[in-house]
């Protein structure tokens, strides 16, 4: 339940007050960009640390082999960039995590999804989420508010390994408490209810909310997913098995993302009715954030009237 | 100066040609070529007296670094950190190309084998040594192909030194032999571009270990650039003499035995040359 909203932040804002923060409290963080650091606010760290930052320049690849060299000299270290842009340095991503698991490496990818808006349909990364499930030992951290990133960038930088932290571009509404909850690998359950569960990632959580008021006390099971790998399945499926529906809300392709997730996992374990609100396999389009997130049926209203359609089924 | 006399060394080299062609002739797969290609290269390295390490402790952080770019030469790779005592030689020969073992197809990252880095897709590996030289205050050497420059991104770590800082304890070991998995590669004017980078450029023969030692030597006493050198070598270098400098063999070692006689043949007239 929303009890209260604390104004605005972009989660990428909040991202970079998270670096500046982890700067002071680990001497060894180095952090990289790949020419976007004051789109990624990354430049809040290089500001504050000049000499633990490096400019890659407009050089995906190279920008994360040089990370992986210096996580593997013991260093924490956040790659930064634009998601679409990190298309370039797959190969590179999968070979940092083929290196063992004594690494600490965080990529931290904002511009996410497609509320990116007028730069259009070349500059919205709706894949991000799939290409990342694909690569093993990444836990891949979906942050719903500012303060859930700031709380999220403190635990990865407590605990070695491979993190993709998936960040966006628009102001949003900041809601949780402070300390925001997060648990790396754990989901959170919202709200109470019992005709349908809402499966929800990323900024989308607080339109699982909003819907959730909207349709009443007792309808809507909503969870939130901030680790969308590895995924906690046992509350999806106790959830399931309850309200038997359930929807997924995602600003991503369905393949690949939060849809097919839970599909998998409900497949394997509890065989439940689905409806997704996600883009298809398509290329976007230019357009402002709020209009292209009704467009494709992402924002709340969506949410209501899928969830209600579904229930009365 | 190496740690050991140069006719020693020369033996240590012809003992190392002699098991990765019976390592590669057994599993009948494996680069041996290339293998080949960079006997003397690695050796010089491992064998100067400047270059630590230590095989009872590989994540010792005052050790000096070897990334392997081009990862399909990772039998040499093994079959030198057995002689250096990693390992016994035997673990290599039981595990080479099986599952779950240190001695992987390509290189497996494992510290306490001495294997620096994970390798495979080309272009990737000498961007994680240079971050690594970033991090590090000992020397970073990086073992990459003259077919890996044909990808851009290796290209692209020519211009490192221009924007984003020199590395000056970072050595970046060109393998010129001359030939890729299905074509000759001619380098080109890479010696120049580096140059024009800020590189200190060298380019040695690749097999002679009293200029390899010259040039890491110098390399390592370089104090403001990233040194690059250019080794030149032959592809398939001291097995079968058909077979030198011929393209066909990548990832192709003897088959039969009679191929495999040809390669010990070709090695020992070496020997007693």
């Amino acid at each position: 339940m929303i009890t209260k909203t604390y104004g605005k932040e972009s989660l990428r804002e909040a991202f970079g007050h998270a670096l500046v923060a982890a700067g002071e409290r680990w001497s060894d963080l180095c952090v990289l960009d790949a020419g976007t650091s004051n789109s990624t606010y990354s430049k809040r760290f290089q500001e504050a640390y000049p000499d633990r930052f490096y400019t890659a320049g407009i050089n995906e690849p190279g920008m994360i082999g040089l990370a992986t060299g210096l996580a593997m000299a013991e260093r924490r270290v956040a790659a930064c960039d634009m998601a679409v842009f990190l298309h370039h340095a797959y190969a590179h991503i999968r070979a940092a995590a083929r290196q063992g698991n004594d690494l600490h490496l965080l990529i931290a990818a904002s511009h996410a999804g497609v509320t990116v808006g007028p730069d259009g349909g070349s500059a919205h990364d709706i894949t991000d989420l799939a290409r990342m499930r694909l690569i093993p030992n990444f836990r891949i951290i979906t942050p719903w508010d500012g303060r859930q990133v700031r709380r999220a960038v403190e635990v990865v930088f407590e605990e070695k390994g491979f993190y993709y932290l998936r960040l966006n571009r628009p102001r949003l509404p900041v809601f949780l408490p402070e300390p925001a909850p997060f648990e790396t690998g754990r989901a959170y359950h919202l709200h109470e209810g019992g005709r349908v569960t809402i499966v929800a990632v990323g900024d989308k959580v607080y339109n699982a909310l909003e819907a959730s008021e909207e349709l009443g006390d007792g309808f809507a099971d909503v969870i939130g997913i901030s680790t969308l790998e590895p995924l906690d399945s046992d509350m999806i499926i106790n959830s399931a098995a309850k309200t038997g529906r359930v929807i997924t809300v995602e600003d991503h392709m369905y393949a690949g993302g939060l849809f097919e997730s839970v599909a998998g996992v409900l497949a394997m374990h509890k065989p439940t009715p689905m409806r997704r609100l996600s883009l298809g396999r398509v290329f976007t389009t230019s357009g402002e954030p709020d209009e292209l997130s009704a467009m494709f049926g992402l924002d709340t209203a969506a949410l209501v009237r899928e969830c209600r359609a579904f229930a009365s089924d | 100066m190496f740690k050991v006399k140069l006719e020693e060394l020369e033996e240590k080299a012809y003992h190392i040609r002699k098991n990765l062609i019976e390592l590669m002739y057994r599993a009948k797969s494996g680069h041996l070529d290339t293998s080949l290609s960079l006997v003397e290269v690695w050796l010089a390295l491992v064998y100067s007296d400047f270059f630590q390490f230590d095989p009872a402790d590989g994540s010792w952080r005052e050790r000096d670094r070897i990334f392997l770019s081009e990862g399909h030469a990772c039998p040499l790779q093994y079959l030198v950190n057995a002689d250096l005592g990693y390992y016994p030689v035997e673990e290599v020969f039981a595990g080479f190309r099986r599952p779950d073992t240190p001695f992987q197809g390509h290189t497996k990252r494992s510290l306490k084998h001495g294997l620096e880095n994970s390798n495979g897709s080309l272009g990737i590996g000498l961007w994680q040594a240079y971050g690594q030289a970033l991090g590090v205050k000992r020397q970073v050497f990086c073992i990459a192909g003259d077919g890996e420059f044909q990808e851009p991104v290796s290209m692209g770590l020519l211009s490192v030194p221009h924007f984003l800082g020199a590395a000056s304890n970072f050595t970046l070991i060109l393998n010129n032999n001359s030939l890729a998995q299905d074509a000759a590669v001619e380098i080109g004017p890479i010696a120049d571009v580096a140059r024009l980078y800020n590189w200190h450029v060298m380019q040695v023969d690749g097999h002679d270990f009293a200029a390899l030692d010259n040039a890491y030597r110098t390399a390592v006493d370089e104090g403001d650039r990233p040194s690059v050198i250019i080794c030149d070598t032959i592809k398939g270098k001291g097995g079968d003499p058909a077979n030198e400098g011929r393209l066909g063999f990548h990832g192709r070692p003897p088959q039969t035995g009679e191929e495999y006689q040809a390669y010990i043949d070709g090695l020992e007239a070496t020997r007693r040359n």
